[in-house]
Order: structure tokens, then sequence, then C-alpha cells
């Protein structure tokens, strides 16, 4: 079983808070719990299939400034930065 | 006025002169005044729905050309974005989202002359099968408002059984659309991945999602998906379907298809009784219309939940980061915090089964357990798409029951979350192959709807909607009493 | 020994767009936060849109480090929270499931040295942070979002550099390709970074980031070596850490911060299908081309009979390769080459050097030319081309000045070697018993001309003169 330190630890790396959260535990547990059936499914050999598109298809490389102030629908800016917390 | 018309006798209504596009919302907006406090399938009712209606009445009085929905109402799941308006995810951390841009489904819409009526409820950035899990409170199944209606786009659902539009856009990441379809008694299709554009819909797990439509008719699906898909240069995941009518013969009928019955999913642990004797009942139906129906396995079935669970986390993990409330959320001043716990706090406001979800989607792809959980469920997916493939070299339709039990009470499962998966256990499959996937309405029994699913190989819409009407058109189901 | 490896990472600012979306590439001349829309601001409900010509790009610079291409290349996501990445993850490649980055497996030739190439990928560039005043009391960090998204090449390189020299010329030549090739201003501020990765013999690595150009790149280097090497005297361990090039100071600094465990959870970007890369594609992109190294050396070996060794060398190096181009004339293929790497090569070491130098392909074809036909000696030709690389003037007219031509008149000659034998009695006396001696005698006959002197003809009248036959 998943030990309550890995969940605990994973939560911090997501940016989640935990304090409030402790019966999430047990639920995220039996969830991995179940996951184990993965482990019965003999598929290691597999090779992964993927959707695929030719280069032609792409995007062409043309500037084409965006007609809006996208500033307008952001919520929190200083001047003309956007504002973030500090680091460390 | 009956409301509970289809799309198709709206129009013709509209051409007839039976009633204005401005009488049917009017009415459309006090039904739903009066029923959505008990049903709540709305978070939002489009403020100017009577003005586009007098609008597109004008057009049509002076034989302007007007788009084919000649105004219909249409309810749209709130994480598909209308620019200039909210678009919350039913989730706390955009309660003040306002959208820059357009979907590309809405805009098709908007082409077509119908007219938003209103976004839907839903569980809270898709992740649910019941609504339980909107930030806004649960919405209500019409048909018993004890019962959950399915989810996540459980709101969609509701408003189009319950009449309060005549259709609406849903998305299905793992059963989204047909959940819902299944326990409201709507049709809800699963178009192919890459059929429909998801360009302005909010990803949740972008590698197996689509946007489809929730109607009171087969029909009416494919007169929606006429409208909604095909190739859309803001999506690179689109593909192009030559522009395929798919309501065209649609009356073709079955006579002589293939028809295999997946036998994990018709004998699963998880089937009710009742779902069980409907699905058997509707294998006799479709020998009946002439189909020859045959028992077939898919070997990674039993490890699709799982799977799916995990490559869902993984890119939900992902998708939903940039919710750290820097750029756009709600209000919260972050000075004085430090980036780390600023973005902490921000996202305490997610509710608990994102919570959960996160977690599992920082775990699983990890580096330590990626091997055992992520690789394995990519494989999964891998195996299971080369089984389809082979499958359908046979078969023209495989079938199953939709959801495997029928609508369940509310709190029911909430407190269980292996018997919640379990609830996805048929409808994944279609998400992981990205094949195409329908439930038609099939019966009420003891007084809650059961929903069959028809699933096509990839494309194979036009032949698949065929097979649904056939079906559709051999049942004759009660009105529901709201 | 000392080991060296970089990633570089330079940015397309040869494109009009961004890598996922329609903005502009070159993000310089806007007012903060203008140069942004809701897909490089990751606005929910947007969907990355990859630029063509991004790929093409940055598969013409895979082509040109001679690295092999895949068929079809895949976007990964990279998953970390921090202010300057919209999305808090970014687009960029790995290969996870076989090769499907840009490139990989490439080599590029500095002097004498090869430097393999591990991995070359395609990648998104973050935004930019500003912060207000000192660190310590920093309130908060300020974004500017204009750099997010534009497209970036990171070109890994294995550790193969040896001193911080190499590491300096491998950055001229690869600003050089990557002007060439028509992807990048090497020039404008910003649009090449570099991270370096430091080890001595019997030390740990040490990555060092941070390093805002190529100038400072050698610099750091260099200060690390210095820096590790004196640890090693010291018999102080050298650790393996992270550390951060401090512009200021012009030293390498520890990054305190603690080693948070790399987490980035990589998994594919499903926005993005696997774009094919057909063979159509790349022969279309070969033609805008210079000629790739290897077939280079193969034609030089194969078409001139250039030893391989020489060959490798040439080819590696676009400056002197275009200069053998210049000179070769079919018929002297092999001494031009020779003349390139023994002598040209030398004299021309820095890419300084090379700016300044009036050596013209003409020139050297006049020099081998010349020596060939004995009229002048190879010494002299060193002198030549001393003169020719200040001047640039033409090979006769350097002749004519420095009076460089063979002394290969006999009576003039007869003369010199009077004097010679005469100041050299003892060595006349020992010939006598040791004719090798005679070789003695002609090397002062050439101090006496500066190496004018008719080799031969000296060698001749020697020999008559002290009766050796
Ligand atoms: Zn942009």
């Amino acid at each position: 079983m998943v030990s309550e330190e890995e969940i605990a630890h994973v939560a911090k790396l997501m940016k989640i808070e935990l304090e409030d959260h402790s019966s999430h535990i047990k639920r995220v547990q039996k969830m991995l719990e179940y996951f184990d059936i993965l482990d019965n499914a003999n598929v290691e050999s597999e090779e992964i299939i993927v959707q695929e598109t030719d280069l032609d298809k792409l995007r062409d490389d043309k500037y084409v400034p965006y007609d809006k102030d996208l500033l307008k629908f952001l919520n929190s800016y200083q001047g003309k930065y956007v504002k973030a917390p500090k680091l460390n | 006025m009956n409301l509970g018309i289809s799309a198709l006798n709206y129009v013709n209504g509209i051409k007839n002169n039976e009633f204005t596009v401005e009488e049917f919302i009017s009415e459309s907006l006090d039904h739903i005044k009066q029923v959505d406090e008990k049903l709540h399938a709305f978070l939002r009712i489009n403020d100017f729905a009577i003005k586009n209606a007098k609008e597109i009445d004008a057009k049509i009085k002076s034989n302007q050309n007007v788009g084919k929905c000649y105004g219909m109402p249409i309810s749209i799941k709130d994480n598909i974005c209308i620019e200039g308006s909210k678009t919350t995810c039913a989730s706390k951390v955009l309660e003040n989202f306002i959208a820059p841009h357009t979907s590309t489904v809405v805009s098709r819409l908007h082409s077509e002359d119908s007219i938003i009526i209103g976004k839907t409820n839903m569980d809270e950035f898709a992740m649910g099968l019941s609504t339980e899990f909107s930030a806004y409170g649960p919405s209500k199944n019409p048909w018993n408002n004890d019962f959950v209606p399915g989810g996540s786009s459980g709101g969609s659902g509701v408003s189009v059984a319950a009449n309060e539009c005549i259709a609406s856009l849903g998305s299905d990441t793992g059963g989204s659309i047909r959940n819902p379809a299944s326990f409201c008694s709507v049709v809800g299709l699963k178009p192919t991945y890459g059929l429909v554009s998801r360009y302005g819909l909010v990803s949740y797990s972008n590698s197996i999602e689509q946007i489809g439509p929730m109607t009171k008719t087969v029909e009416d699906s494919a007169f929606l998906l006429n409208i909604i898909s095909g190739i859309d240069p803001n999506d690179n995941t689109t593909l192009d379907n030559k522009n395929q009518d798919y309501l065209s013969d649609i009356d073709a009928g079955i006579d002589g298809k293939k028809i295999g019955i997946v036998t994990e999913m018709a004998n699963s642990d998880g089937l009710s009784t009742n779902v069980l004797d409907a699905t058997n009942d509707s294998i006799k139906t479709f020998e009946k219309l002439g189909a020859n129906c045959e028992h077939v396995s898919l070997q990674m079935v039993p490890y699709t939940v799982a799977a799916y669970y995990t490559i869902t986390s993984t890119e939900a993990g992902s998708n939903l980061a940039r919710y750290d409330n820097v750029r756009y959320g709600y209000e919260l001043d972050s000075s004085g915090f430090e980036f780390n716990s600023y973005i902490s706090q921000a996202r305490s406001k997610l509710g608990p089964e994102v919570i959960r979800r996160m977690i599992l989607g920082g775990f699983v792809p990890s580096a330590g357990h990626a091997g055992k959980y992520f690789s394995k469920a990519l494989k999964v997916k891998s195996k299971l798409i080369t089984e389809i493939k082979h499958v359908f070299e046979k078969f023209d339709f495989l079938i199953s029951p939709t959801v495997p039990i029928q609508p369940f009470k509310f709190g029911e499962k909430i407190n269980d979350p292996v018997s919640f998966m379990m609830v996805d256990f048929n409808t994944v499959t279609a998400n992981l192959t990205g094949i195409p996937a329908i439930s038609v309405p099939y019966k009420i029994t003891n007084g809650l709807p059961i929903g069959i699913q028809i699933m096509a190989n990839n494309l194979e819409e036009h032949s698949m909607l065929q097979a649904a009407y056939a079906l559709e058109k051999t049942v004759d189901l009660p009105e529901v009493q709201i | 020994m000392t080991k060296i490896g970089l990633e570089i990472h330079c940015q397309l600012t040869k494109l009009e767009s961004k890598l996922f979306c329609s903005c502009k590439a070159n993000y310089r001349e806007f007012e903060p936060n203008t140069n942004i829309c809701p897909i490089c601001m990751g606005i929910p409900g947007s969907l990355p849109l990859l630029n063509k010509s991004a790929v093409e790009k940055a598969t013409l610079i895979a082509m040109a480090l001679d690295c092999r291409t895949p068929d079809k290349i895949a976007f990964f996501r990279k998953n970390y929270f921090y202010p300057d990445l919209p999305k808090n993850f970014q687009i960029t490649q790995l290969n996870a499931y076989g090769n499907t980055s840009i490139g990989w497996e490439g080599k590029i030739s500095v002097g004498n040295v090869k430097i393999r190439i591990r991995r070359i990928q395609l990648e998104e560039d973050p935004g930019r942070l500003i912060y207000e005043g000192a660190t310590e009391k920093t309130k908060l960090t300020l974004v500017d979002y204009n750099r997010a998204g534009t497209p970036l090449v990171e070109i890994v390189t294995e550790p193969d550099f040896e001193t911080p020299h190499q590491v300096r010329e491998f950055l001229n030549i690869l600003s050089d390709l990557l002007e060439n090739l028509n992807v990048s201003d090497p020039g404008l501020e910003g649009a090449m970074r570099a991270d370096a990765n430091v080890s001595i013999e019997g030390g740990s690595k040490v990555e060092i980031k941070n390093i805002g150009s190529f100038h400072d790149l050698e610099k750091a280097v260099h200060f690390e070596i210095t820096r590790q090497q004196s640890l090693a005297e010291r018999k102080i361990e050298i650790v393996q850490e992270t550390r951060h090039w401090d512009d200021g100071r012009k030293i390498t600094v520890s990054a305190r911060t603690k080693e948070e465990e790399a987490e980035y959870r990589y998994h594919l970007e499903a926005d993005i299908p696997w774009v094919r890369i057909n063979d159509g594609t790349k022969n279309q992109l070969q033609i805008h081309m210079p000629e790739s190294i290897s077939s280079k050396k193969e034609r030089y070996v194969s078409k001139y009979g250039i030893t391989p060794q020489v060959a490798d060398i040439l080819s590696s190096d676009r400056y002197f390769s275009e200069l053998f181009e210049k000179a070769n004339n079919e018929t002297n293929a092999k001494d031009i080459a020779n003349m390139i790497t023994t002598d040209i090569m030398g004299l021309l070491d820095t890419r300084e050097k090379r700016d300044a130098s009036k050596l013209k392909g003409d020139h050297i074809t006049d020099l081998v030319e010349y020596i060939k036909s004995n009229k002048i000696t190879r010494a002299s030709a060193k002198l030549a081309l001393d003169e020719v690389i200040k001047n640039g003037k033409r090979l006769s007219e350097i002749i004519e000045d420095l009076n460089l031509g063979h002394v290969s008149n006999e009576d003039v000659l007869s003369g010199i070697i009077a004097e010679v034998l005469d100041e050299e009695a003892k060595a006349v006396e020992d010939s006598k018993q040791n004719p090798d001696i005679v070789n003695f005698l002609v090397g002062k006959v050439m101090q006496k001309t500066r190496g004018k002197a008719d080799p031969e003809l000296t060698l001749l009248l020697l020999k008559k003169h002290l009766d050796i036959d």
C-alpha cells in the first residue's frame, strides 16, 4: 500500500494542501490499490499507438497580432506586468 | 406550446409559422424559471436570449438567409467557452473567469442561428458522473429528484430531458455525455476523437475527450453533428470528415449488419438485473431488425477503468496546473505570499474530487511510479485499440448497456471510490480507443431510465446513427413528469 | 581529464511567429505583455497550434549538425510550477518512446576535437521575470509573458570539450552555422543562452546554469575548472551540485536552494499529434542546406585522395573548408589541404584572427603553385603567408617586397657557400669522416640567406666544394 507520507509528498509537489483533506488520503489509497489490476494486463511488450499528422497540415508561420486586450481578462497586474508572488 | 419537440420539429414549426422564435424562447425561459430551481440544470441563463430571438425573427420575416437552427434554444456545458461570458467548469477556482474566446462548436452553432439559452451544471472540471461534485450543488434527475442525473454533463442531460431546451452540448471524457444521457433518457453521442473541435473546451483529459450532442432524438444528434463536426484550424487534432451528412439515409436500417455484444460489458460483476434484462431485450430487438448478434470478448476491457483513471489523472494534473490564480481566477492578494504557499492557498478552492485527482495525477506518472501505472495504462490503451481494430474487421457495431446500473440516489456511491469508478466500466472503452459511441434511451424500469450503447469504428458515425435510429424507432417510452 | 558538456538554448529568431501561436517570435520590440494571446498565456480552452516552419528550421539545424532525424516528432509536457510558465508546464521534447526529438547523435569538429551532439529538441521559451528591488526585500515578482512561447532549440552535447577555448570555438562555429542557415540571429540579446557541466579528473559533475551570453560561458567554464582544480589540490571533495553564474562578480555560486526532487511528470502532449516528416521533406530541406560535414569529408577523401584524418579536420570547419573549396583547382587539392591544415589553421586559430585575415583562396592556390615550381621555399612560404594574412596583397608582390624569391643564382650562392666554408673550418674538416655533416652546412647557408637559398642547388654546390658524391 502506498504510504501516507508518499501521498503527502506528492500533494506538496502538486501544490495541494492536505491539512484539511486528510480524509482524501484513504480514498486515494483505495483508488491506487485498485490500479494494481494493471499488473495483470500483460502489456509490457505493447507499442504505444498515437495520433499522427503531416507536416503540411501545420500552421503556416505568420505573425497575426492578437486583436483583443488580453490584460483586461487578467486579474492581477501592476502597470504592464502580471503580478506574481515572490519566489523562495 | 409543446416545449418537448425535437430539433427537426422545432425547425418545421418555425418554417410553418406555428410559433415565432421569441415565443418559443420566452416560453422556454418561463419553463426554466419554473423547474430549474428544483432541477438545477443551469448555472447561468443567457440574458440576451430574447434579444437574440427577436433578431432571428426579424431575419425570418424579412426573408434573409437564416441558419439551419432557426433560433433553436441550445444549452452548453459550462466547460465550453463563449467570449465575454463566464465559464466556470462548476469550480470555485474559475468563479470569475470570463473567456476571451468562443469555442469552435459555439461559433458554428451561432452561425447557424441557434440561441445559447444558458450554461449547464456539471461535475467540477468534468470529474465525476453524478454532478455531485459540482461546486454549485448537484442537478436532479427529472425522472426522480432523489436520484442523480448522471454526469459529468448532468446539467445538459437534465436540461434536454426536462424540456428546458431543444438540445445541449456536453463533453465526454469517459462517458460524461452517454452516462447522463442514459440516466436522463436522452440521446447522447460521443464522436470519434478529432471529429469535433476541442477549441474552447476547457481541457480535462485532452487525449481522449470530445464534445458531443445530447438530444431528444437520434435524428437531432445527427442534425447537430452536421453543424459541429469537421476539421478546425484551431485544433491540430481535428479530422477531415469531408462534410459528411449524418442525417442522410438515417432510416436505412440495419438488416444484415453484424453486431458484437461485448461479453465483458454485458456480463460484468456490477451489472444490475434490470439493466441486464433491458440489454437482453435490446439484443432481441436488434435481431428482429435483421442484424446478427453475437458475443465478442475484448480482453483489455477489465483493465480499462484503471487505465482510464490513470491517464485522466495524469493529464488532469497537468491541465489544471494553470489554475494558480496568478493570471486569472479569483481575488486573492499575492503580496506578502511566497510563491508556493500562494499557489497552494489558491488551489485549496478546488473541490474534493479534483484534489484527489490532482494527487493521483502527481503520483501515477512520477518517476518512481510511471512504470507501474502510467506506462502500463498507455499500453492497455494501445492494446485495446489493436483489439478493437480486429473486432471491427468482423463486426459493424458493438453494443452494451451504456451504464451497468440505473441512476442511483444522491450520496449512495460517493463514499466508495471503487464502485464509483466502476460506473464508467462500459463507457471508457470508446474514449480510450477514440471510437464513436452513442447512448439510446431504451427502457424505463421502476420509473428510471436505461440506455443502450452502440459503438462503431472510427469515423463511422453515419452508420452508427442509422443503427441508433433503427433501435430508437422500436421503443415507445413514457413522457417524463416534471 | 577535464570534461565539459554544454546545453545550448537558441531562439529561432528568424521565424515570424511563436512556436504554438501567431504572436511575434521576436518579442523584443513590444511593451510588456502586449505580445500575448490566449494560447501563449494558457487561457483555458486554448490549444497549441504548432508552427510548421519551426519544425523545418529546427530540422535544418539537426541536419547541419550531422544529427540523425526522426520519421515522426513528438511533443511532451514537462510539468513544474513557476510564474514564468503560463500553463505551469513547458511543451518540449523527449525521447521516451523511441527517438522522436528533432535530432540526435550528431557531431561537429572543433579544430581536431570531435564534439558529439547528444540530442536536439524543439521547445517553448518561458516568459521573463522582473524582480523589484533587492531579492530579500522583494514583495512580489513581476512577469512579462511576451517571450512565452518563443521557439527555442535546445542542443545538448556530450561532455567532449576539454578546454574553455574549445567551448568558445564551438560556440563561434555554432553561431556562424545558425546565421548561415538563416534560423537565428545569435547577436540578438537573449537569443543564445547556455548551461554547462564541468568535471575534472576524479571529481563529480557540476552544472552551471544561468549563463546569459556566450562570452560569459567561456569565462564561467574557465572559472569553474580553476575552482575545481584548486579544491582538488587542497584535497577537498568536489560535490555534485548546480551552481549559478554570477554575472556581476564573474564567479560561479552554489545554488543554495535545497535540491527539490526534480519531478517533471513528463507525458505526451496530446494536443499536438506526432508529426510525420517524410523523406521528401527532408530532401527538400537538404537543398537549402550547406553540405553536411560527413558528406563533405567523404567527398574530400574519395574525389581528391586526401587522407581521412586531414579530410576530417578540414571538412568540420566551415571557414577552412570554404577556403579549401576556393583554392582547390582539382589538380592541387592534396597540397592545398595540407597547407591549410599544417600552416594556415595554426595562424588563424581564433575567430578574431579569421575575421581580420585578408587571406583568400587564390593566395593559397598561388603559394602551392610557387612551391611546386620551386619559385619559393617552404620556409619563405610561411613568411609570405604571414604577410598575405596581414595585407592581402598578391603573392608575386609580396615575394618581391620581401625579397623572398629563391637564391638560385650559382655565382651568388657559391659566394655565400665560400663564406660558410671559411667560417665553419671544423665542420669542413669533420665532413671528411662524416659526410652527413653536409646537412649542417646546408642549414648554415639557409641561415645566411634567410631561407631563400634553393635547397637542392645548395646541396649540389656544397658537395662539389667538399668533394663528396
Ligand atoms: Zn500568443
